[in-house]
């Protein structure tokens, strides 16, 4: 073989060897740790509910899919399927609050009714209440 | 349906009765699917409903954003290839309980219903019937229920590659644990 055939053999090999890792590594990719993500957004739970209250649409474009910054008041804490906790955070609206799930958090204890917190999380949308995903805390004050 | 869900629950607040309407904000509804590739799983604990015990009346929404699931990657193809959830964000049910008269809300204690209603997904509607369990508890009622969808029901499209991959049909669990709206 000429060695212009066997380097050209190799780099084709490594490129394949290379894809099928990035493959791999892609596919296993877990969701984002947001502990270590910057928010593009840090917003009060009142501010953040009035907005989607009294515009939707424009809160829906600006906040979702973003990781916002909420800080409040914990009025809720349920503990959900598959060790999930979904803390809601208190607003100006009794029927609307921001519900926060958390996926996996070692430390609940800082979860309790009427403590301060600022809770990092992706915005999901708005049902009821304003909705956030893969929480985790930012802040807690007891 | 923020309306709907708002006008059911009006009534509770403003008549002084016996809870006759139920809520959850935060229940559970997952889904699970296997082929021989993969499995394909998903949880959302952000699930809204209203259960008027009544009439028997049942209403479930969701924001398809608030599946979670274990890979980022497969959240990301669920949310723009298959649901395309920034058209669709949301999917409902509504419907009854067919069999309310076997129900006691006034008695502890666990009782087979069939649910039956209008489920919409990916702006598809189609017309369900399961079969579900009711708890009565202390605290509130409990509903449970275990069924299968079919994705092409609900026009969601599986490109040739891999609609092998992922299953044909798809098994939902349906878990709420709901507490009686205030009424004061």
């Amino acid at each position: 073989m000429k060695p212009i055939v066997k380097i050209a053999l190799l780099v084709v090999v490594l490129i394949a060897i290379g894809g099928l890792f990035a493959a791999l590594y892609l596919y296993n990719l877990k969701p984002r740790d947001l502990q270590k993500a910057k928010p593009h957004f840090s917003i009060s739970a009142d501010d953040f509910q009035k907005a989607f209250n009294e515009n939707e649409k424009a809160a829906s474009t600006r906040y979702i899919n973003k990781i916002i910054d909420v800080s409040g008041t914990i009025a809720s804490v349920q503990s959900g399927e598959k060790n999930t906790f979904n803390v809601a955070l208190k607003t100006g609206n009794e029927l609307s609050s921001i519900i926060c799930t958390f996926h996996s958090i070692k430390d609940t204890t800082i979860l309790r009714s009427g403590n301060q917190i600022i809770i990092r999380g992706v915005c999901s949308g708005f049902l009821m209440d304003v909705l956030l995903n893969n929480c985790v805390v930012v802040k807690s004050w007891k | 349906m923020k309306r709907l869900i708002f006008l059911l629950i009006l009534p509770c607040l403003v008549v002084n009765a016996n809870a006759q309407k139920y809520m959850t904000k935060n229940g559970f509804i997952g889904f699970y699917g296997h082929t021989p590739m993969e499995d394909i799983k998903a949880d959302n604990n952000q699930v809204a409903s209203v259960l008027d015990i009544s009439t028997g009346e049942l209403v479930f929404q969701v924001l398809i954003k608030s599946f979670h699931f274990d890979r980022a990657l497969m959240e990301e193809h669920f949310n723009e290839n298959y649901m395309e959830s920034d058209k669709v964000p949301k999917s409902i049910f509504k419907g009854r309980i067919t069999n309310l008269s076997s129900v006691d809300f006034k008695k502890i204690g666990s009782y087979d219903v069939t649910v039956e209603g209008d489920l919409t997904i990916h702006d598809v509607t189609n017309k369900i019937t399961t079969k579900g369990s009711i708890e009565v508890i202390s605290e509130g009622i409990n509903a449970n229920s275990k069924f299968n969808i079919v994705p092409e029901d609900y026009k969601i499209n599986i490109p040739g590659l891999v609609r092998d991959k992922i299953a044909k049909s798809l098994e939902v669990t349906v878990t709420m644990k709901y507490s009686p709206l205030p009424s004061k």
